[in-house]
């Protein structure tokens, strides 16, 4: 029993924490929604703990708890795949900014060659 | 002869400081028609200085990307700027501009789209490289022979051209390490026709060649696979 209400306050807790990181804008609804449904699903299976046993067997599983180490795994593993997932994302957009930044300052260079005056020095500003 | 496309050189130069200046007076000697850009690829060396006074247009990546990421970027330059014909040579100087011409006319002419320049198919051509690079060359020519369906000797060269249309093809995707044999299979995805010409190599001036770093066997393995998952891609 006292597993149950561990699971909620766990549960809860990092519901809470995400909700709250979202109202500091310290993560989008995007990359959260991950951790809610995790949350939520828990939630459910903690409360609904008699459905446990059950889906476990179902799925295969003699002991429940290697269902809930399989999940566990299964969730983390997701995790990583998405996350290699955004650094790619991530890192196609940083080339892709380096090149732009690359090809502008040549042609700002240009411009301040055709101008004929140069980079402004600090002393004329 | 007259040439009334616009041509752009694209020089990629990481650190190339000792042959830089000596390649961009010789390629501005024998073609001045044709504008030179350097993607100056966050070298730590005078190659920026050396590049611009020697004429060249440089455009400096602030961070180094790769060979894929500075020839992506001279891609990118020429789309921005609407150029019929790209020539990617390599910084070091190893290609020599005398056999410019070779590459660049089917392009001009329109006869291909994409033009490699092999030095296998030089006549007493004594372009020396290692075991293990031959093997490559070889392993790659073969694989994407079978692929395309287009005879190739020098698959990895990097003295090559490339028209319009590819080019916007490849300021929108290019591979970033190791992109040439994969660069040849995105071009046929693209229903580019593609040709080998003889070109002359010389002797490298300065650098190190950006394989060196790495194993060969991870070069190997990598280029496969992207070859091989480029298949499954649509093509265009």
């Amino acid at each position: 029993m006292q597993a149950k209400y561990f699971a909620i306050f766990v549960a809860v807790s990092i519901f809470l924490f995400v909700v709250e990181l979202i109202r500091k804008q310290k993560m989008t609804f995007r990359y959260s929604v991950f951790w809610l449904s995790a949350c939520v699903f828990v939630l459910l299976f903690s409360i609904a703990d008699h459905l446990l046993i059950p889906t476990a067997h179902f799925f295969g599983f003699t002991l429940p708890s290697n269902f809930v180490f399989f999940l566990v795994q299964v969730f983390f593993l997701f995790l990583s795949l998405f996350l290699t997932l955004y650094i790619n994302e991530q890192n196609n957009r940083t080339d892709t900014l380096i090149q732009q930044v690359g090809i502008l300052q040549f042609r700002v260079k240009q411009l301040e060659k055709e101008k004929g005056d140069g980079p402004p020095t600090p002393e004329t500003n | 002869m007259t040439i009334s496309k616009r041509v752009l050189i694209m020089i990629p130069a990481y650190n190339e400081a000792k042959a830089i200046d000596f390649l961009v007076r010789e390629i501005n000697r024998l073609y001045p028609s044709f504008d030179i850009v350097v993607i100056n690829d966050g070298s730590t060396d005078a190659t920026e200085q050396l590049a611009e006074s020697a004429g060249a247009n440089v455009i400096t990546l602030p961070i180094n990307l790769g060979i894929g990421g500075a020839i992506q970027t001279g891609f990118r330059y020429a789309a921005e700027e609407d150029y019929d014909c790209t020539v990617q040579v390599d910084g070091d100087a190893q290609h020599d501009p005398a056999s410019l011409l070779n590459v660049v006319n089917p392009i001009i002419n329109d006869q291909v789209d994409l033009c490699i320049g092999s030095r296998f198919l030089a006549e007493g051509s004594g372009f020396k490289s290692t075991y293990m690079r031959r093997i490559g060359i070889r392993f790659f020519a073969r694989l994407l022979g079978n692929l395309t369906g287009i005879p190739l000797t020098d698959p990895t060269a990097g003295y090559r051209a490339t028209g319009k249309k590819l080019i916007k093809e490849f300021a929108n995707y290019y591979p970033i390490d190791f992109p040439e044999p994969e660069a040849i299979k995105i071009a046929q995805r693209f229903r580019a026709r593609i040709t080998e010409v003889p070109v002359k190599m010389r002797k490298r001036l300065g650098g190190i060649s950006s394989i060196r770093y790495f194993s060969t066997i991870y070069y190997m393995i990598k280029v496969t696979f992207a070859i091989l998952l480029d298949c499954l891609k649509k093509s265009k």
